[in-house]
């Protein structure tokens, strides 16, 4: 990582190694470290932990609660830092970088869907989707790319088939509609990497299956990567590759 | 953006928000009315005040002991050459107990006349006052028209044959004019006859028996000054009649001095008090302000201490807005981790909170100012409006001597005490929007 005194963040060129597949490398974790100290005790959660993801491509990490697979995606989406070891987002390592800088390169390459939606209450789901993008332009820029902004969102919407529930609110919208909408909201700053913590978790098997197939549809059109955190094997099945997160590191499921 | 659109949408999607701005609309607007109403009732004061007052006072010193007074004619001369000076006018001054004539009692120590036992017998020269001080307005101001003196040209002209008593008729008694306010609760009428009872400056006053001076004097009309004290304890007599009442020797009690409108008495005071000095006239020299300053200096101070209370108040609402936004903050832990994994800065999180809590504020500061400055504005019709719904009187033209609420709206002021309000809630919601920016995203997340 190298961060000019400018306030821009220089791209580091991917591994090698990494490139050699042809697609673009958009997460590198190297020897990714992390522990929690619980009283006396140290539990270390990831233990030198690899992996390479490459655009377009998706992984499903999955391992029994407790492995650590939260924490590896808190890691990936920027949310924790590691105790040591490298993470590369789009070619930036971002290990070193200021909680500010770190939040702007979320807002602009990762995007999240959660096993509970975790939409805000207050807004409609245009809003909710609509919310990412008012993150990225500041105050004075926003009046200026409010409608190119709503156009965007109403599409994924339309998209996700919810252009006529745009206006409510989530308390009115089944676990099936929060979540189109949630993914809608993850995807609407088009991010380079996807983050998915058991979309689909909290949902039945119909309407899983619904989500499954729109989140994938939809990664594959836009070109996202996207991580999978899931128990399920039929959601895991989906993806181009399947790891095991087992003793702090990674390993073919 | 997401910053002022979350804040308005947390603030507008809460009840309490609402409970909150109109505790602050309450304490501002009642802050706002009260020291509007507190400034009003401080002019009006200082207006009367004024109104029955020199605006700079030469006494001289009357001790004996330290040779004779200082000769009016001196006196006059030396203050009238005074720059700023534009006229001065000698009065003399006397305590005087008031007796109703041909009444059995003389209205001394009995409690129900306990403020009507004693005046000040002003001794004055009519047409020396005239250019001086207000005596024609006051004789103007009277309020019934049966109690106004003939001709205020010549106020202590009045036909014999309207005195009452005839047995007074013929004697040739001397005038006076008593305050309208004092005329009313004696009973008394133009024409009517007033002892006044004082003691003569021939008197030693160590000596066991005092012989008093007394003199009947016929009431030619009133006066009224609005200052309700000073109409109270005031009767004016002319100058001779009070010369031969008292007996005295001493020309001049005061010297009442009137400065140009523009100028601070208090100049005019300092250089005139070294004039006379110079010119070795013992007397001391004080402004309207000097003589008062006890009066006044009770009102300040009342506005004062009215204006620290309810500013504590104030002050004290605000808190309110800390509660909400605290509980704001722990309600919204999940909304923080959620935004955060939206790529939201922590100084945009914290901002959230701040700006919250000043839509609070300064919506609460806003109403109470518009509400407490259209109060303030129309106090009396209020006033009105509240005495005549719950049968309730609230003001006491007796007891202030003003026929309506005063209140003076000071808008520079009143955007100040809004604005500090705006601002001390701005502070003081700092605590909890600092603690949402420094949230731990995951925890925030992981929050039940």
């Amino acid at each position: 990582m190298t961060e000019l005194a400018s306030g821009t963040v220089e791209r580091i060129p991917a591994p090698p190694s990494a490139g050699a597949a042809g697609a673009a490398i958009v997460l590198h974790a190297t020897n990714l470290q992390r522990r929690y100290r619980m009283g006396q005790e140290v539990i270390e959660v990831l233990r030198g932990l690899d992996l390479v993801l490459r655009s377009g491509e998706s992984v499903a990490v999955m391992g029994r609660s407790g492995a650590g697979k939260s924490t590896l995606l808190h890691l990936m989406g920027l949310l924790d830092r590691p105790d040591a070891g490298s993470l590369q987002i789009d070619g930036v390592e971002t290990s070193r970088l200021s909680r500010a800088r770190r939040a702007r390169l979320r807002n602009r390459n990762v995007g999240f869907v959660f096993q509970f939606y975790h939409l805000l209450p207050e807004l409609n789901a245009l809003e909710n989707v609509m919310l990412p993008l008012m993150i990225q332009h500041g105050t004075l820029a926003w009046p200026g790319q409010r409608g190119a902004a709503r156009r965007q969102a109403h599409a994924l919407l339309d998209e996700l088939g919810l252009a006529d529930r745009a206006r409510h609110r989530p308390a009115k919208l089944s676990g099936g509609e929060r979540q189109r909408v949630a993914i809608a909201r993850a995807l609407v700053g088009q991010p380079r990497l996807l983050l998915c913590d058991e979309p689909t978790g909290n949902l039945d098997e119909r309407t899983s299956e619904t989500i499954a197939d729109q989140l994938f549809a939809l990664a594959a059109r836009h070109g996202h990567s996207l991580v999978l955190v899931t128990h399920d094997r039929e959601l895991a099945a989906r993806a181009d590759r399947r790891l095991l997160l087992h003793d702090g590191h990674l390993g073919a499921a | 953006m997401f910053k002022l659109f979350l804040a308005a949408r947390y603030v507008l999607s809460r009840r309490v928000s609402y409970l909150g701005m109109a505790a602050i609309a309450v304490a501002v607007g009642a802050l706002i009315v009260v020291v509007s109403v507190m400034n009003g009732f401080l002019n009006e004061t200082r207006t009367l005040v004024r109104g029955t007052t020199a605006d700079v006072i030469v006494t001289p010193v009357q001790d004996t002991a330290h040779g004779q007074p200082a000769p009016r004619q001196a006196l006059e001369e030396v203050t009238r050459a005074q720059p700023g000076v534009i006229g001065a006018v000698a009065r003399l001054i006397r305590p005087a107990i008031v007796k109703v004539y041909d009444s059995s009692t003389l209205i001394l120590n009995l409690s129900q006349f306990a403020d009507l036992s004693f005046v000040t017998a002003l001794g004055i020269d009519v047409e020396a006052e005239k250019p001086v001080s207000g005596l024609e307005l006051y004789l103007h101001q009277v309020e019934d028209a049966s109690r106004r003196v003939a001709d205020p040209a010549k106020p202590f002209a009045f036909e014999r044959g309207r005195i009452r008593d005839p047995r007074l008729r013929t004697s040739g008694l001397p005038r006076c004019l008593v305050g309208e306010d004092r005329m009313e609760t004696l009973g008394l009428r133009p024409g009517d006859a007033l002892m006044l009872v004082t003691m003569s400056d021939k008197q030693d006053i160590t000596s066991e028996t005092i012989k008093p001076s007394t003199q009947t004097f016929v009431i030619a009309g009133a006066f009224r000054t609005n200052h309700h004290p000073f109409d109270m304890a005031s009767v004016f007599v002319e100058r001779d009649a009070f010369l031969d009442w008292t007996g005295t020797t001493t020309e001049v009690s005061e010297l009442y001095v009137r400065v140009d409108d523009g100028l601070d008495p208090a100049i005019v005071r300092d250089s005139l008090q070294a004039s006379l000095d110079n010119a070795g006239l013992d007397a001391q020299v004080e402004t309207w302000q000097d003589r008062h300053r006890v009066y006044l200096g009770a009102v300040e101070n009342e506005r004062t201490i009215l204006g620290v209370v309810l500013s504590l108040f104030v002050l004290l609402t605000c808190t309110i807005t800390f509660s909400m936004l605290t509980m704001m903050v722990q309600e919204k832990i999940r909304d923080i981790g959620i935004l955060s994994a939206m790529g939201a800065p922590a100084a945009g999180i914290g901002a959230i909170f701040a700006t919250a809590g000043a839509t609070i504020a300064a919506g609460g500061a806003l109403l109470g100012l518009l509400a407490g400055g259209s109060v303030a504005r129309n106090v009396d019709t209020v006033k009105d409006w509240i005495e005549h719904t719950f049968h309730i009187q609230i003001f006491r033209r007796d007891v202030y001597a003003f026929t309506t609420i005063p209140s003076v709206v000071d808008d520079r002021l009143n955007w100040t005490i809004a604005g500090v309000t705006v601002a001390f809630a701005l502070v003081i919601c700092m605590l909890p929007a600092l603690r949402a920016a420094r949230l731990d995203p995951v925890d925030a997340l992981r929050h039940d």
